[in-house]
């Protein structure tokens, strides 16, 4: 839960294009959200919809086209000093989607998992290095004899405790998990969303948690953002948005989810997006907060009809 | 549903597959027996390793060159495909009788193919569809499977198709041969949740409509839930416990279907911690004594580290292979969890 409403994380603007000229391609358009110190934010789309980009963006790996990113007061977007460039790089983490193809094969884990310190650590001797190869090893339940091991000798889960525990050493107080779980098998999701729950607990961390899978944010998420195309379409408080989703898509990404409950999901309807239902002309559409802390993309008519309904299901 | 009095479509009995990889030999599918009803879905659920997908790659054939049907047969219109050996008598049963849809849609089409010429491939290959015909039926299949304009979407090749559409295709091209039973592994996995729920009932529309018997491979125990008439449970080359969808999601039997559904992210509230299964599932090189999960049943009993269990009936269509269900067993309940997959989505 966020500690105190000060953002951690601002995202101000954020444009993302690649490609030039006549193969320019705008994969984030204006995007906007906050990130509270010790929160676990959602950012939640399908593929296309930019969500990997953005959290490349906030950690420097594409630059943006208009707009900035601001980490603890600081902006971190453009050109910035190399002092704080060393710094943003120990404070800010990934941890990534496919734990078979993030890790180097040829390399031990001893050094996948130290590799991030040769940067911004360097000068420490090589007993402090593998003390703290030790330590992160551990605190994602692996033994420190791994360390002199390949990554194939490790299952899937494994592995992806190693990707946690690359992230770990360098101390960070932010991270960016991009589909953790997603390649992991039901039982082995179990325990890599427990570690990182426990981690957060522990170490105070901040989590932007970017997946396609609602079901599992509903249980790891304090706030869920939606993507379509690029754009925020909505973005709550995570209860709140499984109770009162408004923009036709959240809508429609909610009833695809597929329960794992034989009644419901055959009595549930399958709800598509069309998004020729907005009438986007004459009155264009807005970022708008709705209820305190409960924004959506609509315009003046739509906003209307989303306040209708909150009151309506406000009433018993 | 499944009317039990029925006579199968395709009957498993007593199957061992092994499979020789450098010198040791790996027990990959232990002694599973399976009837396939006609007109059932019916879905298998195991985490990867488990053998879900080596028990129906033998159904069609297609598993790799070290691997070998060691006892046991598979009964299909009379024939026991578990002695077919040669690529001649496998012909005869692939495409035509039984076809599959793979999981990544992205690869398993032709790049330089457009289309069209793959399904008519299947049609001249199978049925000796040629020219016009063969161009008729293909528009009236990518019809079938939802494409809009086939006329001339099958003149396009598959990058002009999206993850979604390139997986209909394929299904197009499972069902150019009008097979009996459909094995579908994992066809979902890699695509979008919102196209996940298309394919899902495409698939579901087009077993009722075109009256297949279809096998459903998958981890995702939500999808399980949307297309199973019955879902069997796999465990370490086992089938642990099998029964109607409502018996396996709403009584469970089987400790390791129970520790399954307790881990499901669905399940959890936030700030708890959520149920895992402790420990790794069985080495396959080594035998197995007794239950396979029992290592990592926190309620293991005696007899589950010394005699595997038989299966026990729980109704005429639900069973599992667990002791618990033997009537000297303790009185262990499953996980309080699990109750609250009932509401679900309410």
């Amino acid at each position: 839960m966020p500690e105190k409403l000060e953002p951690f994380v601002s995202v101000r603007d954020m444009h993302v294009t690649f490609g030039e000229r006549r193969h320019r391609f705008e994969a984030v358009r204006g995007v906007s959200f906050d990130i509270f110190r010790g929160e676990t934010f959602g950012l939640v789309g399908e593929s296309g919809s930019g969500k990997t980009t953005i959290g490349r963006a906030i950690l420097r790996i594409y630059p943006l086209s208009a707009g900035e990113v601001i980490f603890d007061g600081e902006r971190i977007s453009g050109k910035i000093s190399s002092a704080l460039d060393r710094r943003v790089t120990q404070r800010i983490q990934m941890i990534f989607q496919d734990p078979m193809a993030s890790l180097n094969e040829r390399a031990k884990v001893d050094y996948i998992v130290s590799e991030g310190l040769y940067n911004v650590a360097r000068g420490i001797s090589r007993e402090e290095r593998e003390r703290r190869v030790a330590d992160a090893l551990s605190e994602v339940g692996l033994l420190p004899e791994f360390a002199s091991r390949f990554p194939h000798e490790f299952s899937g889960g494994q592995r992806q405790r190693i990707g946690i525990a690359r992230a770990l050493i360098m101390e960070p107080e932010f991270i960016v998990a991009d589909e953790p779980i997603s390649a992991l098998d039901v039982s082995i999701r179990a325990q890599v969303l427990n570690l990182m729950a426990a981690l957060q607990k522990k170490r105070r961390l901040t989590y932007l948690f970017i997946s396609h899978d609602l079901s599992v944010m509903r249980f790891i998420c304090d706030r869920i953002a939606v993507i379509h195309l690029g754009r925020l379409v909505e973005l709550s408080e995570t209860e709140e948005l499984f109770r009162h989703p408004l923009h036709p898509y959240t809508r429609a990404l909610l009833s695809a989810i597929p329960q794992p409950s034989p009644d419901y999901a055959r009595s549930g309807e399958l709800i598509a997006y069309d998004p020729s239902v907005h009438d986007y002309r004459t009155d264009p559409p807005a970022w708008t907060e709705l209820t305190p802390g409960h924004f959506v993309l609509g315009n003046q008519k739509e906003c209307d009809a989303y306040r209708k309904e909150i009151e309506g299901s406000a009433k018993p | 549903m499944t009317d039990n009095h029925e006579q199968p479509v395709l009957q498993v009995e007593h199957l061992d597959i092994k499979f020789n990889l450098r010198g040791k030999v790996l027990h990959a599918i232990r002694d599973v027996s399976l009837e396939l009803y006609e007109g059932e879905t019916l879905a298998i659920v195991g985490e990867s390793g488990s053998g879900k997908s080596v028990l129906t790659k033998a159904f069609m054939g297609l598993n790799d060159s070290n691997g070998w049907v060691d006892h046991g047969s598979i009964l299909y219109q009379g024939h026991d495909l578990a002695r077919y050996t040669t690529e001649k008598e496998w012909l005869t049963i692939r495409g035509r009788e039984i076809a599959m849809v793979l999981q990544d849609p992205m690869t398993s089409l032709n790049p330089l193919k457009t289309i069209g010429a793959q399904i008519e491939e299947a049609l001249r290959l199978h049925q000796g569809l040629r020219g016009a015909a063969a161009r008729q039926r293909t528009v009236e299949l990518l019809n079938d499977v939802g494409i809009t304009e086939p006329d001339r979407r099958r003149r396009q090749y598959p990058h002009e198709f999206s993850g979604g559409m390139r997986q209909r295709v394929i299904i197009a091209i499972a069902l150019a041969c009008r097979p009996r039973i459909l094995i579908c592994d994992e066809p979902t996995t890699a695509l979008d949740v919102t196209i996940q729920a298309q394919i899902i009932r495409l698939i579901y529309d087009l077993v009722h409509r075109l009256h297949l018997t279809a096998i459903y491979i998958t981890h995702d125990l939500g999808v399980v839930a949307n297309v199973a008439d019955r879902v069997a449970v796999m465990y370490a080359g086992d089938i642990v416990e099998i029964g109607t969808s409502r018996e396996v999601f709403y009584s469970p039997a089987h400790p390791y279907t129970w520790a399954l559904l307790s881990s499901l992210p669905q399940l959890g509230k936030k700030g708890e911690e959520l149920y895992t299964i402790r420990g790794t599932p069985p080495n396959l090189y080594h035998h197995i004594t007794g239950d396979a999960f029992a290592p990592r049943n926190p309620n293991a009993l005696k007899a589950d580290f010394i005699e595997r269990p038989p299966f026990f009936d729980i109704t005429p269509t639900h069973k599992a292979r667990t002791w618990l269900l033997d009537e000297r067993a303790p009185d262990i309940r499953p996980p309080q969890v699990l109750s609250r997959i009932q509401s679900l989505g309410q």
